[in-house]
This record gives C-alpha cells, structure tokens and sequence, in this order.
C-alpha cells in the first residue's frame, strides 16, 4: 500500500479522531443460488481527516466496504477498528450519506437534519440544526418537506443530517450519481468546503474518476470478482484543484488505467 | 399557454394571438371550475324527468314517488322527531361496530405487521376467515348473542376489521427498509423504530384502510337493521317496505348515503390532517 505524503490544504492542527484500519479477510454474501465473494483481503490505512475516494466499477464490492464501515454488515471475516475500538454496528461516530438521499417524507428539512438528535436538549438540537443547514446552504428551506426540494437541494440535507451527529467519520455511497453534472460539480466544491470546516474523516465512494481525483488525498482503486483493492494513488495537488490542468489529468490517467488493467487483463 | 406562444411567432395567427390570450383564462374555466357542475347534470336532468312523470301520473305513486315526495317524507319525519332516533340508533351502532373491528385490526395488523411469527401463527386463519362472506355468518351470531343489538354490533364489526387490519399489516411488512437503514444507522431502539419510522410510514394506507373499514361498517348496519330492528334507518326500510310505502324507503336510501358520505368525508379530513403537507 502506498504511503500519502502529507498534503497542505489538510486543514492545519490535524484532528486526532477518525481513524480506521481495514483489515477484512473475506465478505461472503450467502444467497439460495449459492455464495458470492463480495471482498477479499481489503487492508487499508486511513488517518485522521483523510478525505479517501473508493473508485471501481459495478460488482467491486464498494459499497458493501462503505457499508462495513457504517456498521450495516457485521457478518464478514476480518475486522474494522475505528480508532482503536472495533466496529461492530452503526454507531454515532459515523455518519452516512447513500445515494438515495432518504430523507424521510413526513419530517420538515429542519426535522430531518434533527433526525438523530433526539437525546439533546430542544435548544442544543436547534443550534445545531441552524448551524449545519448553514453549512449546506438551507437555511431558508427548513420548513419545506423533501418532495419540495430538488435533487441536489435533497442530498445537501442527507448531509447536514449526516454531519448533524457530528461524526469522525462521513461515510458517502456514491453521493452524487444522481445529480446533473453541473449541479455535481457544485456539491463537490460544497463537500470540500463541509469537509474543511468539520475534519472529519471522509470515505466517499464512486464510480466517477475525475470526482475521486478532485475530491481525495488518496484514491483507493477495486476491482471486481472478488472485490479487492488494486492499488491506492495519492493525490498531491493542492486544493481548489483544476480539473483541466495537466498534473490533475495525469493523475486522472493513472486511475483510469489502473481500473482498465484489470478490465482488459 | 405554448400554443398561444408558438402561435404568436406565425405571421399569419400574429394578430390572432393577443386574442388566444385573452381567450385562454376564459377557455380554461369551461373546462375545470364547472367539472362538478357538469357531473350534476345527468342527475338533475333524472330527477327532472322522474318528477315530471309522477306529477302526470305516468309513474304509480306507491311506487315511485315523486322526488318531492321522497323529501317531504323526510321532512315530516324530521320536525316529528322520529328522524333522529332512527339515525342516532343507527350512527351509534356504527359507532360502536367501527371502534370495536378498527381497534381489533388496528391491534392484529400491527401485531402481524411487526413480528414475523406472528404473521406465520395468524395470518393464514384470518386469510381464509376473510373469505367467508360476512354475512354468512349472521345466523351463528343470532344463535350466540340474541337478536338485540350485540348481534348486530358484531356483524359491523366483522366488516370494519378486515380492511383495517389487511391495510395496516401489510403496510408494515412492506415500510422501505432503505429508511429503516435510517433508524439503524441513528441506533433507535425497537420502540423508537415504531414510533418514529414504522408508524409515520403506513400512515397513509392505514387512513385508507380505517375509510373503507368505515364503509364497510355502514354497510353492515344495513344488513344488520333489515335482519330485525325495532329502531334504525334499516328498520324504516323494512317499515316502509311492509306498509308500501316506497317513498319512506328512498327516503332511507338517501339518508344512508348522506350519512356515509358525511363520516367518510369527516374521516378523509381528519387524515389529510394527520398527513400534513407530505407528498404521497
């Protein structure tokens, strides 16, 4: 596994949780037409307000990696520790992002950002509701229901929801797939500008290159049958990046040719 | 609107277009603000015709009788009195069967809904319960409870229960489990899940499911009535029925839809309440 050099737009006074070490030996799903091997020997290394990218292609076992790391597969072999202490379920400390914003229909923007909030006092949960729809950008929509809201304006709140528990971890399955592709560039610089304030650690899963390589420190690359990690590039360019600029497409390249490798082998 | 637009830009419509404009609110309204107005129609023209034929006495009175007939019956029920009794008695077994079936299969449908075993131990007994007709029943409820009002309260029950429970459980056995990964993932316990998952989600189906309960309620109480009443619209059906007077007979045709309609409509209003402004 490669090292990540030290980047300097990593915000300065590194924070000192969220830290996760992989180490998965096997994740099986069992069905009535037999097992299926979704990962195989998965080692990684992430520190402490790392942003990773997980890129790959359809059936790489991403997601199912993204959800071991939720705590929403617990029946694998191997073992995942988020600083130090093993996961073994869905816990406070992460927070998760799906490509489907599932926001719930029956809840106000603001009731669902405060969805998890629940054990704090009325005026500790309002503070932080404002605060993070602040964040993303809605605070004028709070009082609207999600069938209101657009797509993007959606998915900004499955955010504030997520960062809302303030996790060490955000955990994002494909966050933007959905969206148009300008409205996906905005949301991307908004992450970055999200990830900057909270430093937390983020795990982003996608299947979108130029994305990975605009978002990460480190772009972790899977391949299929059975999901595995080909290999973990680092991005050393510094932030806002230029997704036209040379360094960016040569990096770009890499990743492309690392996921063609294997397509092709 | 777009035709008017595209219209606009043909040089030979150019100076039709403002017109089109000035047409189109007009135009509009024709078709939608009177779309209740012109599903009245067909039935005042029928009521028409039917009253000008019993006026010239084309159609035998103790038969049909004329629509001003039918209300003025009403009518001189209401102001003796005599109205409110039938319809309370019968409102308030509505009531009562309602309460009783809905609370039993609001009960089971959650009980079903929520826990696999049960579902496996009971939903094949009420399955094949559900397709006996209700009705069939009557004679075991007479033979048990006596012909007085336990009897029928039974009945209506039995018809309240079905639609709601089948509603209700089904609805649970099928909430998103995409948003159940929500509650997971924000560790709500079994009782939080409920509260504030499972229940907000089948909300609407079970308010569809406790309507036709409703329904179905009033339209046991007829059954239930006609089989031996002293007291109850149904019983002025029979009453009316044995005196050969048609007139008190439609005259409680009308009453039992005006009542229907009327806690139907109460209920529908109650739900779009609970509902709120979420979209379906």
């Amino acid at each position: 596994m490669e090292k990540a050099k030290g980047n300097e737009l990593t915000p300065r006074g590194a924070p000192k949780k969220g830290a996760l070490h992989i180490a998965i030996a096997r994740k099986k799903f069992v069905g009535s037409q037999g097992s299926l091997t979704a990962l195989r020997d998965i080692s990684l290394r992430i520190r402490p307000g790392e942003f990773v990218c997980i890129v790959g292609g359809s059936g790489c076992g991403k997601t199912t990696l993204l959800r071991i790391l939720a705590g929403l597969e617990t029946q694998y072999e191997g073992s995942v520790f988020l600083d130090g202490r093993r996961i073994a379920g869905p816990d406070r400390n992460r927070g998760m992002v799906f490509q489907e914003h599932r926001l719930l229909p029956w809840l106000t923007v603001r009731e669902n950002v405060a969805f998890g909030l629940s054990r704090l006092s009325p005026a500790e949960r309002s503070g932080k509701v404002q605060h993070y729809l602040d964040l993303v950008g809605l605070r004028s929509f709070e009082r609207q229901y999600p069938h209101q809201l657009s797509g993007g304006m959606s998915q900004r709140v499955a955010i504030a929801r997520a960062l809302a528990g303030r996790p060490e971890v955000l955990l994002l399955d494909e966050p933007f797939a959905s969206l148009d592709a300008l409205t996906r560039i905005r949301m991307q610089a908004e992450l970055l500008q999200v990830w900057q304030a909270e430093r937390s650690t983020v795990v982003l899963v996608t299947h979108d290159i130029e994305e990975a390589v605009y978002l990460a420190d480190q772009v972790v690359v899977m391949s299929p049958q059975p999901g595995t990690i080909r290999n973990v590039l680092s991005v050393d360019l510094s932030r806002p990046r230029e997704r036209t600029n040379h360094q960016f497409n040569r990096i770009r390249r890499a990743v492309l040719d690392e996921l063609l490798a294997h397509a092709l082998a | 609107m777009i035709t008017a637009q595209q219209d606009h830009w043909l040089p030979w419509k150019a100076d039709a277009a403002p017109t089109l404009d000035s047409r189109a609110p007009a135009k509009k309204s024709s078709v939608n603000l009177p779309d209740a107005l012109v599903g009245g129609i067909v039935p005042l023209a029928v009521l028409f015709v039917w009253e000008v034929l019993a006026r010239l006495e084309m159609l035998p009175p103790n038969w049909l009788p004329a629509p001003t007939v039918v209300a003025k019956t009403i009518y001189e029920m209401a102001a003796a009195g005599d109205l409110w009794k039938h319809v309370g008695i019968t409102a308030a077994r509505v009531a009562l069967g309602f309460l009783l079936g809905a609370s039993g299969g609001t009960l089971l449908g959650a009980l079903t809904g929520y826990f696999p075993v049960a579902r496996k131990l009971l939903d094949p007994l009420l399955q094949s319960l559900r397709s006996v007709p209700s009705i069939a029943w009557v004679p075991l409820f007479l033979l048990w409870l006596g012909i007085e009002e336990s009897s029928k309260i039974a009945l209506i029950s039995l018809g309240a229960f079905f639609p709601v429970y089948l509603s209700l459980s089904v609805a649970m056995r099928h909430v998103d489990p995409k948003l159940l990964e929500v509650g997971q993932l924000y560790r709500l316990s079994s009782f939080e899940m409920v509260g504030r998952l499972i229940l907000p989600a089948v909300l609407p189906e079970y308010i569809v499911g406790l309507r036709s309960g409703l329904g179905l309620a009033w339209m046991f109480v007829v059954a239930a009535e006609l089989l031996g009443a002293s007291r109850g619209i149904g019983y002025l059906m029979v009453d009316g029925q044995m005196t050969g007077r048609a007139a008190i007979i439609l005259g409680s045709v009308l009453l039992f839809a005006v009542c229907g309609k009327t806690t139907d409509w109460m209920m529908s209003a109650a739900g779009a309440k609970l509902l709120g402004h979420r979209a379906r």
